[in-house]
């Protein structure tokens, strides 16, 4: 589904992606570990389409199209989703309006038919209690006034209704209790399939208890530097980073 | 007068007094007619504003105003309201006034000309007529033909709102006035609606002042609407409005002021709380595009101590359009224990468009709390990027956005209808691309 070959990325002139390569199957479960500053978020930004990171190098192919040539927009209407690591509070824009008009654009993308309101909103609070928020959140601003824990589940929440492809998660895990991991966890099963995939990108091994993966890469340096299954998380755990010979220090 | 006023403006008048306007024949209110000579006679001393004129900076060049401001037509009114609102509506058409709706209970309406002398001394000591700072007010004085007088009843709690629609059609100027009195105790709501349509033959003007004064714990709520301006290719449309409030102890007032832009359009509302435990609430979207201006003039005035004041705008220009907001707070010397905050958030969305914001915080007791807060900028890129990484296109999510701006605004307004006509009307108008 998703094949990326020496991808180089940089960001305020500084080279932070020097030659990553990742291929993800539909079906699959992956994990992206490592350091700070190794180059996670980065690696999320770039596959969401943030302007602000510069592809300076590499590929990404997905669903066999090329990936990088897509505008954001388009990017999230073949099927990318990016829960965010700090998602951006907006007040003036409610989160049902903000996901019906999504849904519905991703839906015409897709040749299907729009979602009439009624339909909307009985799916909406469905998905909205899935992830134990209140159907109140609905008319209030996009994460506005949410705490951390609430804001991650409402990305969670965003995902249930728009059923992408891909899921990309950037540090969902950080920052919450384990009540709000089980809610985050439980979602991201729920759209567990042959046809879907998932990246975790995750600084903590404890979400992959709950989120098993196929799959668990380290980045460090800009590049994925070990693959292997999920004790590979557990050795690392164990061991540190210095393990496999990461100086955390040089990366951040 | 001095000589660069005549250069500045190229135009033959320095003052207004030298323009032509049709004779006012403000003899139908005789318990007036000192207080009009007066205000006529101060006119001549006032130099027609120009860009060095501080309180009309930016502006003063819209102004061009003309040598003479023909007979208004008598062209029978064709206001149609724009939402559905069940309320009593008072009509001044090119300056004829219609009076609809007979004896509403707790109150009376009357005509300037049939004021007795108490009610006469009340419209004189109105905020706006009292100030010797609106020149413009100053001239709606020296030449409004006739004004309502709105009267609620102490204690009355006025079943429907009051719309009050200034209409202008043609050429020329006219002088809408209002004068409302609410009595102790009582509760109101006001709705003032602007709509100006110009023809061929020359400039439509409205010059109109709503001078308000809320006794004892009394209430008011004022929705003010300047709908923007209908006008033809050759002539422009043109409104300088003044609304002044005295508010007595204990009273309240709530201001929703909704404005699009226009040829040139200026709005100055001052509120002046003179007795204890007053509190006023201002609130204010204005929206301009194309080559529009909006001038906002706000002034609070907290004259006696334990006053509170809020005030909050919103303001968005795109396009080659302009808006001003000056908001000020002054706080007397004995004005001690006041709060004021004022929030001014402004937004363009193009890079020729221009916002011009000043707090002004005049504040001269040591015990009070008073906070402004002004932002000016652009959409936030953050935002649009995240929207869009759900599908959202660059349009929607600007749209999107730029209502989300002002709707924390709009959604407040107390009536339904209206608050909703706006919503959609600001959807029209910010979603409408230029070709």
């Amino acid at each position: 589904m998703l094949s990326i070959q020496n991808l180089q990325a940089s960001v305020d002139d500084k080279q932070i992606l020097k030659g990553l390569n990742l291929e993800v199957k539909a079906g699959e479960v992956h994990a992206i570990m490592g350091p700070n500053g190794s180059g996670k978020s980065t690696l999320s930004q770039v596959l969401a389409g943030n302007s602000a990171y510069e592809v300076n190098g590499g590929d990404v192919t997905f669903e066999g199209k090329n990936l990088l040539d897509m505008s954001t927009e388009d990017r999230a209407r073949e099927g990318v989703f990016l829960a965010f690591q700090y998602p951006v509070e907006i007040p003036g824009v409610s989160n049902l309006q903000f996901m019906k008009t999504a849904m519905n654009n991703i839906r015409r993308y897709r040749g299907e038919e729009e979602m009439n309101a009624a339909t909307f909103m009985k799916l909406a609070k469905e998905k909205i209690q899935q992830v134990n928020l209140s159907p109140a959140f609905l008319k209030r601003g996009v994460n506005e006034g949410f705490s951390g824990g609430e804001k991650k589940r409402n990305e969670i929440m965003q995902m249930l209704m728009l059923e992408p492809k891909l899921a990309i998660l950037d540090e969902t895990d950080s920052g919450l209790d384990i009540d709000a991991l089980k809610v985050v966890a439980e979602g991201v099963n729920a759209l567990r399939s042959p046809e879907r995939a998932v990246i975790m990108v995750t600084h903590y091994q404890r979400l992959l208890d709950y989120i098993v993966p196929d799959f668990v890469h380290v980045l460090a340096n800009g590049k994925i530097i070990k693959s292997g299954g999920k004790e590979l998380a557990l050795e690392l755990e164990e061991k540190g980073y210095g393990w496999l010979g990461i100086d955390e220090e040089a990366n951040a | 007068m001095s000589e660069s006023t005549m250069s500045e403006s190229k135009k033959s008048a320095a003052v207004l007094s030298d323009i032509a306007f049709i004779e006012a024949s403000n003899g139908a209110s005789p318990l007036l007619k000192n207080f009009c000579q007066t205000k006529k006679q101060a006119l001549a001393a006032w130099p027609i504003p120009t860009r060095k004129t501080e309180s009309w900076k930016y502006s003063a060049k819209r102004l061009k105003l003309a040598d003479n401001y023909p007979t208004l037509t008598d062209v029978a009114s064709s206001y149609q309201p724009a939402y559905e609102l069940d309320c009593y509506t008072l009509l001044l058409s090119n300056d004829r006034i219609t009076l609809n709706d007979g004896n509403i209970q707790g109150l009376s309406i009357k005509r300037f000309s049939e004021l007795n002398e108490t009610e006469a001394a009340q419209v004189r000591s109105g905020i706006i007529a009292e100030s010797k700072d609106f020149q413009f007010a100053d001239l709606n004085a020296a030449q409004f033909i006739d004004g309502i007088y709105i009267q609620i009843e102490d204690k009355a709690q006025i079943d429907k709102p009051i719309k009050i629609v200034f209409e202008h059609l043609g050429q020329g100027m006219s002088f809408p006035r209002v004068f409302v009195y609410v009595g102790k105790n009582a509760s109101f709501e006001l709705i003032e609606e602007l709509n100006i349509t110009s023809d061929e033959d020359g400039d439509a003007f409205i010059n109109s002042v709503c001078d308000i004064t809320i006794a004892d714990n009394a209430r008011l709520r004022y929705l003010r609407m300047n709908l923007g301006s209908v006008k033809n290719e050759n002539s422009a449309c043109k409104h300088i409005g003044a609304t002044g409030v005295k508010m007595l102890r204990n009273s309240r007032f709530e201001s929703y002021c909704m404005a699009l832009g226009s040829d040139l359009a200026r709005h100055d509302l001052h509120v002046k709380m003179l007795e204890q435990g007053a509190e006023c609430d201002l609130n204010g979207v204005c929206v301009t595009r194309d080559q529009q201006h909006f001038d906002n003039h706000t002034c609070i005035e907290h004259v006696a101590p334990h006053c509170t004041s809020n005030e909050t705008y919103r303001c968005i220009a795109d396009q080659h359009s302009s808006i001003v907001f000056n908001g000020r707070i002054h706080i007397h010397p004995d004005a001690q224990k006041s709060l004021g905050s004022m929030s001014n958030k402004n937004l363009l969305l193009s890079s020729k468009a221009e916002i011009n914001a000043k707090p002004e915080l005049e504040i001269y007791a040591d015990d009070v709390k008073c906070a402004h807060g002004t932002t000016m900028g652009q959409l936030d890129e953050t935002e649009m990027y995240y929207l869009k990484t759900r599908g959202v296109s660059s349009e929607q999510a600007k749209l999107m956005l730029t209502l989300g701006f002002v709707l924390e605004v709009v959604r407040a307004t107390p009536i339904e209808s209206i608050a909703e006509f706006w919503e959609q009307q600001l959807t029209d108008i910010l979603s409408f691309q230029e070709s």
